[in-house]
């Protein structure tokens, strides 16, 4: 195993120091071919990305320092995110900017500029919180009855109008956005993405030589804006819950917000088919109560917030 | 605009006018009652997950209840507010029914609502015209630290929660 990565981390930067000198999408397609039978073979495929990350450091030492040719046919860039290590900030953008794009083609933003900037107000200054300064948040929220709520990398974030109605003050509201805003600081989506689609990944790059990049990254994270309803695994949202609730406090509201959300969701109709999706992607909020409550524990008696129900903007 | 509203909201709406309503809840992990909304204050009880409580207010991080024949103050994320139980998949399908029963009304105002679904999120082309909708709309840092001085939210030191401890899942009595 650790022998095959570093043929193809030597392989992949000899090819992008001497260009063309190795056919590189043959490489890949039999790197892709063997990963297939392997999956085959067991139900329970080895994860490539837990072996190379000891090659990491060479490679993208070499690759800084001999940046591809541009006429190379494939940007071993492309490949390189995907096979070594952490997107670039570049590559996180892209994906995120196709990602909010697609869900805004699915379902559209309320036509309410007060609301929509006072999310955006709310949500920045929670963002200031979170640590992350190199991305550009943006907030919206989306015109359905659905109650969720939406992370993409990159910096966005979504609540449906129907999540936003059941708010009361903007204490909540900054939890809700902070659990989003968590899973963006968390990275979450981009390690799905990692860990899901390395070998589509692969395939596409090494069979679709003259595709554009966009379609690269459409690719990546597949149809549509599906990847937002195939959800994250339950320690990522419960890890979502305690960080956004400490966001949220740190911003100097109530820390209760966000568990006052919970409940309100664990008390609607389980048939109720606006949460539908909801269930589908997040554990039940009562599951989510419970996690939070053995992280929070007594940790948060002497944090004292605002909620500001005054502020808070309501829908018509 | 709040008759979506949960037994959690309106118990707060309904406290505001009388204290007499409770709604029912179920213990989430095995805690204290304490006699007032503070871990300082002298213990009147326990309660063990699973146990049901009746709800009788909020107050911050604190619900006000009454298990048997105790009342006292125990941690909001202790207690799931409402008639569901643990929750949890399955479970949650009694909720609905006991509310639907219990409140006539709630099934007009649901039905018809549907959520977003699987296929429309598949299906979904990028969309131009509402990204630069949603970029437009976007503020600045400035405008933001602006805004929450208007509202007097100051930034906080507030420590990151610990993750949970492996092969720690249950909780103790005396964790708090
Ligand atoms: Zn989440």
């Amino acid at each position: 195993m650790k022998a095959r990565w570093l043929v193809i981390a030597l392989a992949l930067t000899a090819a992008s120091t001497q260009a063309n000198a190795f056919d590189l999408g043959k490489i890949l397609e039999e790197r892709i071919n063997k990963e297939l039978d392997k999956k085959d073979k067991s139900k329970q495929p080895q994860q490539p990305a837990q072996t190379a990350p000891a090659q990491q450091p060479a490679t993208t030492q070499n690759a800084a320092a001999n940046p591809p040719p541009a006429k190379q046919k494939i940007d071993a860039r492309q490949l390189g995110f995907a096979l070594f290590g952490d997107y670039s900030l570049e590559d996180e953008n892209r994906i995120g900017h196709q990602i909010a794009g697609n869900l805004l083609g699915a379902v559209s933003l309320v036509r309410d500029d007060a609301l929509q900037r006072y999310v955006n107000l709310v949500g920045n200054w929670v963002a200031l919180q979170s640590g992350r300064s190199d991305v550009t948040w943006r907030f919206g929220v989306l015109d359905t009855e659905d109650i969720n709520a939406f992370a993409a990398p990159g910096g966005y974030v979504f609540v449906t109008k129907g999540l936003y109605r059941l708010l009361d003050n903007e204490a909540e509201l900054a939890g809700v956005l902070g659990h989003e805003i968590a899973h963006v600081t968390q990275k979450h989506h981009l390690k799905v993405l990692k860990q899901s689609t390395l070998i589509g990944a692969l395939g596409q790059a090494a069979s679709n030589k003259a595709q554009g990049s966009d379609q690269i990254v459409q690719n990546l994270i597949g149809n549509g804006a599906e990847i937002m309803a195939r959800g994250l695994d339950k320690e990522a949202e419960f890890e979502a819950d305690r960080i956004g609730m400490v966001f949220a406090a740190r911003a100097g509201y109530d820390p209760w917000g966000l568990p006052t959300v919970l409940q309100d969701m664990a008390g609607l109709p389980a048939k109720d088919e606006r949460t539908s999706l909801l269930y589908k992607t997040h554990p039940h909020p009562a599951d989510r109560l419970a996690a939070l409550g053995e992280a929070v524990g007594g940790r948060m008696d002497n944090v004292r917030g605002k909620d500001l129900p005054d502020r808070f903007y309501r829908i018509k | 605009m709040k008759r979506f509203r949960i037994p959690f909201a309106a118990l707060a709406a309904c406290l505001a006018v009388s204290t007499a309503w409770a709604a029912p809840g179920t213990v989430l992990r095995n805690d204290k009652l304490y006699a007032q909304p503070s871990a300082a204050a002298t213990v009147a009880g326990s309660v063990a997950k699973g146990a049901n409580v009746e709800v009788l207010s909020k107050q911050g991080g604190w619900l006000r209840v009454t298990a048997g024949r105790t009342t006292g103050w125990i941690r909001l994320l202790s207690v799931r507010v409402g008639a569901g139980g643990l929750g949890g998949a399955g479970i949650g399908d009694v909720v609905g029914a006991a509310t639907t029963k219990s409140d006539p009304s709630r099934v007009v105002a649901v039905a018809g609502l549907r959520g977003l679904n699987d296929e429309e999120l598949k299906t979904a082309k990028f969309n131009p015209e509402e990204m630069a909708r949603l970029e437009a709309q976007g503020v600045s840092g400035a405008q933001a630290r602006s805004f929450a001085s208007q509202g007097g939210l100051a930034a906080a030191s507030v420590p990151a929660l610990p993750g949970p401890e492996p092969k720690q899942s249950s909780s103790s009595w005396g964790n708090n």
